[in-house]
Formats: structure tokens, C-alpha cells, sequence
């Protein structure tokens, strides 16, 4: 009596742990980890016209000075994003003689300078003045992504050495603007 | 006389002889025991599944979610020892570490289908559907009740990977996770 006694004891003390993790172990949980990068990417944009400024005649005929009323559509380029940081930048070469290549007589030029703005990107444009020795403004920083237009206009027109001058003759003047829109690691 | 100190002899003899007797008395203690319930699940192989470049580099999709293949983990010899368990899936959209509000156009979220197979007759499936800002980013789902103690490999499988409203992805980092939980159905009150 005394035994069996002792074993039932020892039994029910057993029970006790065996309870506790039957409780613990009826559900298990496994987690699987998904990871993935994307990589910043820009894209400046898709014309949305011809890509070129054309500005007829560059002249008041009547003084054969540039005349004071040029303008052009802004230039647009749709569908332009950048997936992190980024900065905008805008160069430009001033409108050139591409026939008259030779230094012009004393009283008449052959260059055109003009400011170049890239907006919608940045709060404060960026803007180069081909004239100018220095652009500071030329290149904008961004800290977020961004997706959207962005407006390319040219303005401020003169003639390079002065308003006086009088440019030469030439059918084919031309300028380039550039638009870069750069990740920023 | 002679028989006297026979009779002396047997009761001298029989005394060890009661004694033994007592000895061999049998009697019945019981046996007892029990069998917890148990599940388990095997380790995910892999336990981290990267799935490299989410975005397109190229062509019209370029910034926004790539094409992404689907992917398999194995949960080998998952058991469970009794009847009526269940398999459900949680899955946590990847999101990007970055916690910036995403700006108009982007997001921060990659949405995904997470379908675990092999426990019972259905599968147990959760699509996540994370707002491009990465909120609601976890959603749950569960299979058909498996109606006897069963052991089987389960097999995860992740697929359908897509972006809210299909914006550019936020650059960065992203992870996600899908827990994977096995155990007794859930008993209506």
C-alpha cells in the first residue's frame, strides 16, 4: 500500500509539466522574410512638341538689330521622374551664326545670348544665362522623389557685346539647351 | 507420546508455511497517460526569400513594380497529431524603410499573394493590400480544416507582386514577412 502510494505521487507530478507544454505546443508559427531594392531611377520626360524653338527672324528689320519682342513656346518635357533625390540641371549655348563662322566687322555681332529656365522640378528653377561667366543657379537639388512636367524655357534675349550691334546676315542660327535630371546617392 | 511430538513438528512447520502465503497476494495498479496535442512546422527553406531589383529598369514600365517570378518555400514534415487543424498565412506587404509619406505618383508598398498548399484540401491564401503609403499593410487568411492528424510538407508560394495604383517605387530598401501559423481550428462560441 505504502508503494503504490509513493507511485501515484510520482505520477501526478509528472502530469503537471506534460499539461503545461501540451498547452505551449498545439500551434506552431514559422515567419518567412521577404526582402526586395529599387534602385533610384530618373527619366527626364518625352518632348511634348518638336524639340526645337523657333524664333523667325531674329532682327527688327527696319534697325537690323535683334529685335525686342522675341519669344517662343516653352518646351515640355512630359512624363519626367526621379524615385529619390535628385537635381536638375540646365546649360545652354548662346545662338550662333552657323554659316557666318568668321569674327563679324567692328558694329555687328554674331551670337545671341539668352537665359534658359527648366521649372516644375525644383521650388527655385533652374536657369543658366549663356552670357554669364558663372550659373550657380543653374543646377537645383530636390530631396524627395518626384514625378511630373517639367517646363523648359528660353528668354532675355541679347546680343552678344551689346544691344547696339547689329547681327550679320544668316539663315541657320542656332543655340542648344540642355536639361539633366541626375539620382543624387 | 510420539504422536504428540509429531503434531508439534507440523504446527512448528506450518507457521513459515502462513507466512509465505501472504507473500504472493496479488492486487491491480493502474497505468495511466496522455498524448498532448501537437503541431508542428517545419523550418521555411529558404527562411528569407529576396527577390532582388522590384523595379523595371527598362522600357515603358521603367521605376515602376518589374515583373517578378513566383516564388516557393518548402515547410517540410509539418505535423499535427490531431484532428481539426488549420493552416493560415499573414502576409505583410514589402515596404520601403524609408517612412517618408510617398509624394503623388509613388509609393512605398509592394502588395503580394502569399498561398500556402499541401495541409488540406484548400489552400490557405492572403493577398496583402497595402495603401501606397504602406498602411494595411497585413492581411490574413485561412485554409479548410483538416479533419485528421495529418503530416505533409507545405509548400509556400508568393506571387502576384503589384503596387497600388501601379506608381514609381519609392527608392530604398523593402521587406516584408508572412508568418505561417498551424494549429486548431477556432471553436464557435
Amino acid at each position: 500500500m505504502t508503494r503504490s502510494l509513493i507511485t501515484l505521487i510520482a505520477l501526478a507530478a509528472l502530469a503537471l509539466p506534460v499539461s503545461a507544454q501540451a498547452q505551449s505546443r498545439d500551434t506552431d508559427t514559422k515567419t518567412v522574410n521577404i526582402v526586395g531594392t529599387a534602385p533610384v531611377m530618373c527619366f527626364a520626360g518625352t518632348l511634348s512638341g518638336t524639340g526645337s524653338y523657333d524664333l523667325g527672324v531674329l532682327i527688327d528689320t527696319t534697325s537690323g538689330q535683334l529685335r525686342s519682342d522675341l519669344s517662343a513656346p516653352a518646351q515640355v518635357l512630359v512624363g519626367s521622374f526621379c524615385t529619390g533625390r535628385s537635381t536638375i540641371t540646365v546649360s545652354a549655348t548662346p545662338l550662333e551664326a552657323q554659316n557666318f563662322t568668321a569674327t563679324p566687322p567692328s558694329g555687328f555681332a554674331r551670337r545671341v545670348d539668352y537665359t534658359a529656365t527648366a521649372s516644375g522640378w525644383t521650388v527655385t528653377p533652374a536657369s543658366y544665362q549663356t552670357a554669364a561667366a558663372s550659373n550657380t543657379a543653374a543646377t537645383q537639388s530636390r530631396p524627395t522623389s518626384f514625378s511630373g512636367d517639367v517646363t523648359v524655357a528660353i528668354s532675355g534675349f541679347a546680343t552678344t557685346g551689346g544691344q547696339n550691334l547689329r547681327l550679320v546676315a544668316d539663315g541657320d542660327y542656332r543655340g542648344l539647351v540642355t536639361v539633366t535630371i541626375a539620382a543624387v546617392n | 507420546m510420539k504422536q504428540t511430538l509429531s503434531l508439534f513438528a507440523l504446527a512448528i512447520a506450518a507457521v513459515p508455511s502462513l507466512a509465505s502465503a501472504q507473500t504472493v497476494a496479488e492486487g491491480n495498479v493502474g497505468v495511466d497517460g496522455r498524448v498532448a496535442p501537437v503541431c508542428i512546422l517545419g523550418d521555411p527553406d529558404p527562411a528569407t526569400v529576396n527577390l532582388g531589383q522590384l523595379s523595371a529598369a527598362s522600357g515603358p514600365r521603367t521605376g515602376r513594380v518589374a515583373t517578378i517570378a513566383n516564388r516557393t518555400v518548402l515547410l517540410p514534415a509539418s505535423h499535427c497529431n490531431f484532428a481539426g487543424s488549420v493552416l493560415t498565412v499573414r502576409a505583410t506587404a514589402l515596404i520601403v524603410g524609408d517612412p517618408a509619406a510617398p509624394q503623388a505618383g509613388f509609393t512605398r508598398a509592394v502588395n503580394y499573394t502569399a498561398t500556402a498548399s499541401g495541409w488540406s484540401g484548400g489552400a490557405s491564401a492572403a493577398t496583402s493590400a497595402a495603401l501606397r503609403d504602406g498602411s494595411n499593410a497585413t492581411t490574413s487568411g485561412s485554409g479548410a480544416i483538416q479533419p485528421l492528424p495529418s503530416r505533409a510538407d507545405i509548400t509556400l508560394t508568393l506571387s502576384n507582386f503589384t503596387t497600388p495604383g501601379d506608381g514609381f517605387l519609392v527608392a530604398g530598401n523593402y521587406s516584408g514577412t508572412v508568418v505561417i501559423t498551424l494549429g486548431p481550428a477556432a471553436v464557435a462560441n
